[in-house]
């Protein structure tokens, strides 16, 4: 019962956002919306952290799982990779490297290098 | 072959994502643990698999369908760990949030001046616009951007391993000790496999990078399908 339950509010979550981004044909992409929608019913307690827990714990869980099919789709685009293998290298170095240090050094500038500062 | 094989597409990647995640909890060290992280490999794994016995792809998507109808409830129940969070990050919210707004921009700029530069294909740049954010979100965002969303799934995955390799160093040569500061860094940039590793070394930085890591998702799906377009108008 607690399991369904708790994939009942997940899945009305999704459906209600779909049903939005079609009505809007917004290209915000639904399932966000819908994590949007059930952060609001949490924060003004509609909905209790124990009511999701069942489902939501073996979904977050495994959530790993589920893109897995997803990224082994890369093997459709080993061309690309082969031909521009340059480009990717070089973006795969500097744009995490450039965003931890604007984001480490802006945030350490307002709360301090140090620890506990 | 008569017989068809492809029923096995589900069997095989999850006992595969079970065996290597069982390895992975068995490992301690920050680092040997970021390098063998389950879902790295296993799509790593699977992918050799099929380019070595020169199977096609459309029939293992077909047939793992299933696996993937899971990814858009588990991205809604994201919210869970997102609200748990928050109280711990009350008092710095906003300061986050310009942080992983600052952090989204910064990619997507980069990563699109970079492929200006070396005069990529769109369907390449729109690939790479999307990369300081979760790996299921991408997914979403590159697809909307007519990228290649397996490709900016690789490539989001491999800079969370980078991430969770280099991260105390690149802290360590730009001086910052900070643990809050470090969590919101590698939880925008690297999201959830280098928050992992971050963890492990530093627990005060987990509550940070998380909602660092959820805002981030936020707000990559509202900031970049608008700054992309913008991005594309201003380098020709």
């Amino acid at each position: 019962m607690k399991y369904l339950i708790s994939s009942a509010i997940i899945l009305a979550c999704l459906a209600i956002a779909k049903y939005l981004t079609a009505l809007f044909a917004s290209t915000f992409p639904a399932p966000l919306l819908g994590m949007v929608l059930l952060l609001i019913l949490l924060l003004t307690g509609l909905v209790k952290e124990q009511d999701l827990k069942p489902s939501a714990t073996p979904l977050l869980n495994f959530m790993p799982l589920f893109f897995i099919p997803a990224g082994v789709g890369i093997i459709e685009h080993l061309g690309v990779i082969n031909e521009h293998w340059l480009l990717l290298l070089a973006v795969f170095i500097i744009v995490p490297l450039t965003s931890i240090i604007l984001i480490g050094s802006l945030f350490a500038y307002f709360k301090g290098r140090e620890n506990d500062s | 072959m008569t017989v068809s094989l492809w029923w096995l597409s589900i069997p095989l990647t999850v006992c595969l994502f079970l065996v290597l995640r069982f390895l992975n909890a068995k490992t301690q060290h920050a680092i040997s643990k970021a390098l063998t992280n389950p879902v790295c490999w296993a799509i790593v794994l699977v992918s050799a698999l099929l380019v070595a016995l020169k199977l096609p792809y459309e029939p293992f998507a077909k047939h793992s369908k299933v696996l993937s109808w899971f990814l858009e409830p588990a991205i809604v129940a994201l919210a869970l760990p997102l609200y748990q969070q928050f109280i711990h990050v009350k008092k710095n919210l906003l300061l986050i949030l310009i942080s992983c707004s600052l952090g989204v921009i910064n990619a997507t700029v980069v990563a699109s001046f970079i492929c200006y530069l070396f005069d990529a294909p769109a369907q390449l740049s729109a690939s790479l616009a999307s990369l300081s954010v979760t790996t299921p979100i991408t997914l979403l965002v590159t697809d909307a951007l007519g990228g290649i969303p397996s490709l900016a799934a690789a490539m989001v995955i491999f800079i969370g391993v980078l991430g969770a390799i280099f991260g105390n160093l690149i802290f360590s040569l730009i001086n910052i000790r900070n643990a809050q500061a470090k969590g919101v860094a590698i939880g925008t940039a690297c999201h959830a496999i280098g928050t992992a590793s971050l963890i492990v070394e530093q627990p005060k930085a987990g509550a940070f990078a998380s909602v660092a890591m959820a805002l981030s998702a936020l707000l990559s799906a509202i900031i970049v399908p608008l700054l992309y377009p913008v991005m594309q108008y201003v380098l020709v």
